[in-house]
C-alpha cells in the first residue's frame, strides 16, 4: 500500500516538524486521509489511476476554500470560518485522485514576503541537513507554508497564490520550485481575494514534472471564474506555440533583462545566475541581452495596484455575515459600527495595506496613484510583449493570421524565455526581518517577482546550484507555460 | 554584466501609512443620533423583530427611510461641472409661488428602478419582491469569501429597453466600477455600479400638454435631457426595530439579503426642470415609460422606484446655476413635489436674508413639510469609485439593439397619439384627449387592448353590412363611450373589477353593431349590459354560452323597420302634434326648422327609422307632396 505509507510517512513528518515548522494550520483528519488514500492505491495498483497525481499528497494554501476544514487567511477575522463551498482548484485535485492533507500557514490574507503575519505564529523555512542549530531562517511569503511543508517532505506538493511573488519566493528561499501561472488559467473561484486583477492560484512542489502534473490537473476553464481564460483562448494560444516553434526549430532563446541587474543582488544570486546562462549557452541556447526600461516602476505600481484593490476586496470583512464579530462591534462611545471589528481582527500589515490602498482610490490620490498605476501597467505588459517572439494572444487577436515574412524574421531574432534571479538574496534570517524598521525594506523583496504579476505572465521559480540552491526565475510570454517547464528541464541536476 | 546599476531606494514612491500616527478611519455609516434625526415623533413598531423580518419594509417607514437616505449619496463632482455647463439652455416656466418674480428653481432628477428580471445581476439567484427572507441569496450575493460576480446578460435586456424608451445612445462597451461605502445593507462593502462607462448616454424625454405640462405660447413640447442610463446592484432590504435609548442600546436591524443585488437602472436627468411641477410630472413621465417599456415592472409605492431631487434657485434670467442641494430618497410623486417646493423656498429664504446656500445632501421630513441637513461637504463620502475587477466589459451588438427596438412595446406617446384625435390628426380611434388618457391610466392600460378589440370586431360587422365609410370611421368613438362609460358604470353597480368582467369583447361588439345598424333600440342597447352580467354571475356559467345575435332575436328585441306609409303617418302625426312648427315652416322654409322634425320623427320611431331615410321623406310630406321613397 505504497500511498497509504506515504499519507502515514507525511503524518508522521507533520507531528514530528509542524511544531517547528509552523506549516500547517489545520489538518484533514487522519481517517478521512488514510481511507483516500486506500482508495487512491486501489486505483493505482489496478492500473487505473485518475490522473498523474492520483494518489499524491497535496497541501493547500489556507486562503483556498475548502467546505470540509477552516478557511482561515491566517487572519483572526477567519480563524473558525468554513466555506459553505469549495475552490475549483481543490475540486479539481479531488477529482484527480490527489489527497489533500490540510491547509497552510501564510502570511495573513497573502499580504506579506516571510509568512511572519499569520495568526497562526510565524512559519520557518525547513533547516538544510546539518544546518538544524543555525539560526531561523525566513520561508519567504506569503505561501511560506506552503513551501516549507514541501520542502520538509511533508507533502509531495503544494498549491499557493501568488500575487506578486508570493508563490516564487518562498520557492526560492525553500529551494524548491514554484510556478505563478498565467493570470486565468487556473479557476480563482474559491480564493480568498487579495487582488483580483494580479492574484494566480500557484504550484509547489521538489521536482519539475511534480509542478507540471499538478498544474495540468488544476488547469482549465471554469464557467464559475469570470477571469477564466476560455477553451477557444487556451486552443489558440496552443496553436501560436506550434506556429513559434515550427518556425524557429533552434533550442528556445533566452533573454537576460538587464534592468534587473540591480546593486543589491548579493554574491550567490549574482554567480548562480551567470552559472545558469552559461550552462543553457553550452547547451546550445542562444543567450540575449534585452531591455525593460519600465522595470524600475514595476515595485510601486504593484503596490499600489495590490493594496487598492485589496483595501476594496476586504471591505466585506465586517464581521456580520461571517468570520469574527467583536464584542465592541457597536462602540455606544463614538457610535461607530464595524469599526471596532476591524480594527480587532485585522494585523498590522494588512491595515497598513488597507489604508494604502484607500489612499490611492481616495478622489485627492486616484489620479496620481492609481490611475497612473493602470498606465504604467499596460506599459510593462507592452515591454514584455515586445520582448516576447510569441505573440500575447489575448491582445493580438487580429494580428494573428496577418503575419508577413518580414514580422517573421523580426519575430526569429525575439527571445522564449527570460531569465532573471526570484530574490536579491537568500533566505533571511527571521531575526533581521523583525528588526526591519520600514516596511519598506520587506516590499523590495518582490522587485524581480513583480513585473510578470503586472504583465500577468508565467513565471517560475527554479532551484539551481549545489549545495544550497538559488531561484532562479524563468519568465515567458502569456499562456507559454510550456516554454518555462522546457528550460526547467534542461536546467535540472545543474 | 554590465552596470551602472538603478537603486532600490530611488525607484519606490509609495505613500506609506504609518500606523503610529495615521489614526484609524471610522468606518461607520451615520451617528445614530442623526440617523434617527426625524424619528422623534414616530411610534415603536410592535411588531417583535422575528415576526418583522417576515413584513415587507414599507416606504412610509421613516426608520428605514432616514438610515437609507444618510447612506445614499452626494453628487460627484464631475456632475457639478456639468451642471454648470447646461444650465444656460433651459427655458424656465414657473418660478416658486410667492417668490415668481424674482427667483427661479433648477431641478434634476436622479431615479432608481428595479428592472423587470428573473435574475440577480451578478448571481443566478433569483430575485423576488415578498419571499421568505434570505431565502433567495447567491454566494456572491452575500459577498461570501472567495466567491466572484457572474454577469446574468439577460438582466441586459430590460436595461436596454429602457435606454431605448429614454431615446439614449447605447454605448457598444460599458463596464462596472465600484462604488466603496460600508453599510449594513451592503455586503461586499462596495455597490457595483457602471460609473465611468454607463450603459448608456445622452437621452431625452418629451413633456407634451398631454402631460399634463403648461407650455407657452406655440410651444409644443418640453425635452428633458437624460444624462445617462446605467445598471447596479440593489441593497438589502433593512427591518429594524428602534432602541428605546439610542445612546446605550443599539437598535435591531434586521437585514433581507433578498434584494442584495437585484438589478437597478439608474437614470440621471440633466437639471432643467423649472419647478416642483416639472419635476413631478417627468418623474411622472420616466415611470410610464419605464413601465410601458417593460423596463420595470413596480411602480414608486413598492419601493420599486426611489428619487433623489438636485434643487437648485437663481435670479430670474442669470444663466449660472445656483449652489444646489441634493434631497435623498423621495418615495412618491407627490413628496417629490412638496420636497422640491420646500427645499426653493428654503434656499429662497436663505438668500433673501443674505446667507449663502451651502451644497449639502438633505433629507425630507413628510410630517414638518421641510427638509433637513444629513451631511454637508465636510461628511461627505469618498467613494473611492475603482473599476470592477472580475466583471468583464459588456458589450452591446448593434443586433441586439435592432432587434429590441423592433420587439419595443409601444410607449404612452404613441398609443396616446393612435387613440386621442387631438394629439395626431387622423387619429385610428377619434377619442378625446381626455377619454384616451382615461382609457390609457386604468388597470395599466388593461382596457386598451379590449377597447382595440371591440373596434375590430365593430368595424367587421359594419363593413360585412355595408355601412357607410364615415359610420365605420366613427365606430372608435361610439365603442369609446361604452368601453369607458357604460360598461363600467354596469360593473361598479355589479360590485365587479375591470378583471372580472364577464362582458367579452364579442359581446359588447355584437351590442354595438347592432345599434350602429339600427337593429336594436338605444334602450335594448342599455338593458343587454346588466342581462349579460347579472346571468354570468348568477348561474356562474361560462362566459361563452351568452350568444347576443340569438338572445336578441329569441327575446323579439330586433327592430322591424318601418313601411314607407308607416313612415308617412309617423310623420304627418309629427306635422299635426306641433302645427306652430309646421306654420313657421310653412312660411319660412328654414332648413333650420326641417331638421327639427327629422329629429322628432326619428325619436317619435324608437329606433325603427333612422335619421337619413327621414331626410329623404320628410321634406315631401312638410312640403305638402306627401311622397313616399
Amino acid at each position: 500500500m505504497p500511498v497509504v505509507r506515504g499519507v502515514e510517512r507525511c503524518l508522521a513528518g507533520i507531528r514530528t516538524h509542524n511544531g517547528f515548522l509552523n506549516a500547517f494550520t489545520n489538518l484533514r483528519p487522519a481517517e478521512t486521509l488514510l481511507k483516500e488514500a486506500a482508495e487512491a492505491n486501489q486505483r493505482i495498483l489496478s492500473n487505473q489511476p485518475l490522473s498523474r497525481i492520483d494518489g499524491k499528497i497535496i497541501a493547500v494554501k489556507d486562503n483556498i476554500c475548502t467546505d470540509d476544514v477552516p478557511t482561515t487567511c491566517a487572519s483572526e477575522f477567519l480563524r473558525e470560518y468554513r466555506s459553505p463551498f469549495q475552490a475549483t482548484a481543490v475540486t479539481r485535485l479531488n477529482t484527480s485522485g490527489a489527497i489533500v492533507v490540510g491547509k497552510t500557514n501564510m502570511d495573513e490574507f497573502g499580504m506579506g514576503s516571510h509568512s511572519i503575519y499569520s495568526t497562526f505564529g510565524m512559519v520557518k523555512r525547513p533547516p538544510p541537513a546539518g544546518q538544524e542549530d543555525a539560526p531561523f531562517r525566513s520561508a519567504g511569503g506569503s505561501s511560506g507554508g506552503s513551501a516549507a511543508a514541501v520542502a520538509a517532505e511533508l507533502c509531495d506538493g503544494a498549491l499557493g497564490t501568488d500575487t506578486g511573488g508570493s508563490v516564487r519566493l518562498p520557492a526560492a528561499y525553500c529551494g524548491i520550485y514554484g510556478l505563478k501561472p498565467s493570470y486565468g488559467m487556473v479557476s480563482r473561484w474559491g480564493v480568498i481575494a487579495y487582488s483580483n486583477s494580479l492574484d494566480t492560484v500557484g504550484v509547489l512542489a521538489r521536482d519539475r514534472k511534480g509542478v507540471e502534473d499538478i498544474f495540468n490537473a488544476i488547469s482549465g476553464y471554469d464557467a464559475m471564474d469570470p477571469t477564466s481564460l476560455s477553451d477557444t483562448t487556451r486552443d489558440r494560444i496552443k496553436e501560436a506555440i506550434a506556429r513559434r516553434r515550427g518556425q524557429n526549430k533552434s533550442p528556445l532563446r533566452i533573454g537576460i533583462p538587464l534592468e534587473y541587474n540591480l546593486a543589491e543582488l548579493t554574491s550567490p544570486i549574482l554567480a548562480t545566475w551567470k552559472h545558469t546562462l552559461t550552462q543553457l549557452s553550452r547547451l546550445g541556447h542562444p543567450i540575449v541581452p534585452i531591455s525593460l526600461p519600465m522595470t524600475k516602476h514595476a515595485l510601486s505600481t504593484y503596490y499600489i495596484l495590490a493594496a487598492s484593490e485589496a483595501s476594496s476586496n476586504l471591505s466585506k470583512f465586517d464581521g456580520l455575515r461571517f468570520g469574527t464579530r467583536s464584542p465592541l462591534d457597536w462602540d455606544p462611545e463614538t457610535q461607530t459600527l464595524f469599526a471596532p471589528t476591524r480594527k480587532s481582527y485585522f494585523g498590522d500589515e494588512v491595515r497598513r495595506r488597507i489604508l494604502l490602498g484607500t489612499y490611492s482610490l481616495s478622489a485627492e490620490a486616484m489620479g496620481n496613484y492609481f490611475v497612473k498605476a493602470q498606465r504604467v501597467r499596460r506599459v510593462i505588459r507592452g515591454e514584455f510583449d515586445a520582448v516576447f517572439g510569441l505573440q500575447n494572444m489575448l491582445y493580438n487577436k487580429a494580428a494573428e493570421e496577418a503575419e508577413d515574412a518580414e514580422e517573421e524574421q523580426e519575430a526569429a531574432g525575439k527571445v522564449d524565455v527570460l531569465i532573471t534571479p526570484t530574490s536579491l538574496s537568500m533566505s533571511p534570517r527571521l531575526k533581521d526581518v523583525l528588526a526591519q524598521r520600514s516596511p519598506l525594506d520587506s516590499y523590495v523583496n518582490d522587485v524581480l517577482t513583480v513585473p510578470a504579476s503586472l504583465a500577468g505572465i508565467p513565471a517560475m521559480s527554479v532551484p539551481v546550484g549545489v549545495g544550497e540552491k538559488v531561484g532562479m526565475q524563468l519568465l515567458a510570454q502569456f499562456g507559454d507555460e510550456e516554454a518555462l517547464f522546457e528550460i526547467a528541464k534542461a536546467l535540472e541536476g545543474l | 554584466m554590465p552596470r551602472p546599476l538603478p537603486r532600490l531606494r530611488h525607484v519606490l514612491a509609495l505613500p506609506i501609512p504609518n500606523l503610529q500616527r495615521t489614526q484609524f478611519p471610522r468606518l461607520r455609516p451615520a451617528p445614530f443620533s442623526q440617523r434617527f434625526a426625524t424619528t422623534t415623533n414616530t411610534t415603536t413598531t410592535t411588531a417583535s423583530p422575528a415576526a418583522s423580518s417576515f413584513l415587507p419594509a414599507t416606504p412610509d417607514n421613516s426608520f428605514q427611510k432616514t438610515a437609507k437616505a444618510q447612506r445614499k449619496a452626494r453628487k460627484d463632482a464631475h456632475e457639478e461641472k456639468d451642471q454648470g455647463k447646461s444650465g444656460g439652455d433651459g427655458v424656465l416656466w414657473n418660478g416658486i409661488s410667492g417668490h415668481a418674480g424674482r427667483w427661479e428653481v433648477v431641478c434634476g432628477l436622479e431615479i432608481h428602478a428595479q428592472l423587470n428580471t428573473g435574475r440577480k445581476l451578478f448571481s443566478d439567484a433569483k430575485t423576488s419582491l415578498n419571499e421568505t427572507p434570505n431565502s433567495h441569496v447567491g454566494l456572491f450575493d452575500a459577498a461570501l469569501p472567495g466567491s466572484q460576480p457572474i454577469f446574468q446578460p439577460q438582466t441586459l435586456l430590460p436595461a436596454l429597453r429602457a435606454a431605448i424608451a429614454l431615446n439614449c445612445e447605447i454605448m457598444p462597451e460599458s463596464r462596472f466600477d465600484r462604488k466603496h461605502y460600508f453599510y449594513w445593507d451592503q455586503p461586499g462593502g462596495y455597490q457595483i455600479t457602471q460609473f465611468y462607462h454607463p450603459l448608456a448616454k445622452d437621452g431625452y424625454i418629451k413633456l407634451f400638454p398631454t402631460d399634463g405640462i403648461e407650455l407657452g405660447e406655440g410651444v409644443e413640447e418640453m425635452v428633458v435631457g437624460i444624462k445617462q442610463v446605467q445598471m447596479e446592484q440593489d441593497t438589502a432590504k433593512t427591518i429594524t426595530t428602534p432602541s428605546l435609548d439610542p445612546m446605550t442600546t443599539p437598535s435591531t436591524h434586521l437585514i433581507d439579503l433578498n434584494r442584495v443585488s437585484h438589478p437597478l437602472i439608474e437614470v440621471i436627468t440633466t437639471p432643467c426642470l423649472p419647478s416642483s411641477t416639472h419635476a413631478s410630472l417627468a418623474l411622472r413621465k420616466l415611470q410610464s415609460l419605464l413601465r410601458a417599456s417593460n423596463a420595470a415592472i413596480v411602480g414608486m409605492e413598492w419601493g420599486g422606484l426611489r428619487c433623489d431631487v438636485n434643487v437648485s434657485v437663481r435670479p430670474r434670467g442669470s444663466t449660472t446655476l445656483g449652489q444646489r442641494c441634493e434631497i435623498k430618497n423621495l418615495f412618491s410623486i407627490k413628496v417629490v413635489e412638496e420636497a422640491v417646493e420646500a427645499e426653493a423656498r428654503r434656499q429662497v429664504s436663505v438668500l433673501e436674508n443674505g446667507g449663502v446656500v451651502v451644497g449639502e445632501t438633505r433629507g425630507w421630513d413628510g410630517e414638518l413639510g421641510k427638509t433637513f441637513r444629513l451631511r454637508g461637504k465636510e461628511g461627505e463620502v469618498d467613494y473611492r469609485y475603482m473599476p470592477e475587477p472580475d466583471v468583464p466589459p459588456v458589450r452591446v451588438g448593434r443586433g441586439v439593439v435592432e432587434w429590441l427596438r423592433r420587439e419595443m412595446p409601444e410607449l404612452p406617446d404613441d398609443m396616446l397619439g393612435r387613440l386621442a384625435r387631438e394629439v395626431k390628426a387622423g387619429g385610428k380611434y377619434g377619442l378625446t384627449l381626455k377619454d384616451a388618457n382615461t382609457l390609457m391610466a386604468w388597470d395599466g392600460g388593461a382596457r386598451v387592448g379590449y377597447f382595440e378589440e371591440v373596434v375590430a370586431k365593430v368595424r367587421r360587422h359594419l363593413e360585412v353590412a355595408g355601412e357607410e365609410e364615415e359610420v365605420i370611421k366613427d365606430a372608435g368613438r361610439v365603442v369609446g363611450n361604452w368601453v369607458i362609460h357604460e360598461l363600467p358604470a354596469n360593473l361598479t353597480s355589479a360590485n365587479l373589477t375591470w378583471t372580472q368582467n364577464p362582458v367579452t369583447t364579442t359581446h359588447l361588439a355584437d351590442i354595438i353593431s347592432h345599434l350602429l345598424l339600427g337593429k336594436i333600440s338605444g334602450r335594448t342597447s342599455k338593458s343587454l349590459l346588466p342581462y349579460i352580467i347579472t346571468t354570468s354571475v348568477s348561474s356562474s356559467s361560462s362566459q361563452s354560452t351568452i350568444d347576443i345575435p340569438t338572445y336578441i332575436t329569441e327575446n323579439s328585441l330586433l327592430l322591424l323597420p318601418l313601411s314607407s306609409s308607416d313612415l308617412i303617418n309617423l310623420i304627418k302625426k309629427v306635422i299635426n302634434e306641433f302645427g306652430d312648427m309646421y306654420t313657421q315652416y310653412r312660411s319660412k322654409k328654414l332648413g333650420g326648422l326641417r331638421n327639427w322634425f327629422v329629429g322628432k320623427v326619428v325619436r317619435e320611431g324608437e329606433g325603427r327609422v333612422d335619421a337619413r331615410r327621414v331626410e329623404r321623406v320628410v321634406g315631401g310630406v312638410l312640403d305638402g307632396e306627401g311622397k313616399a321613397e
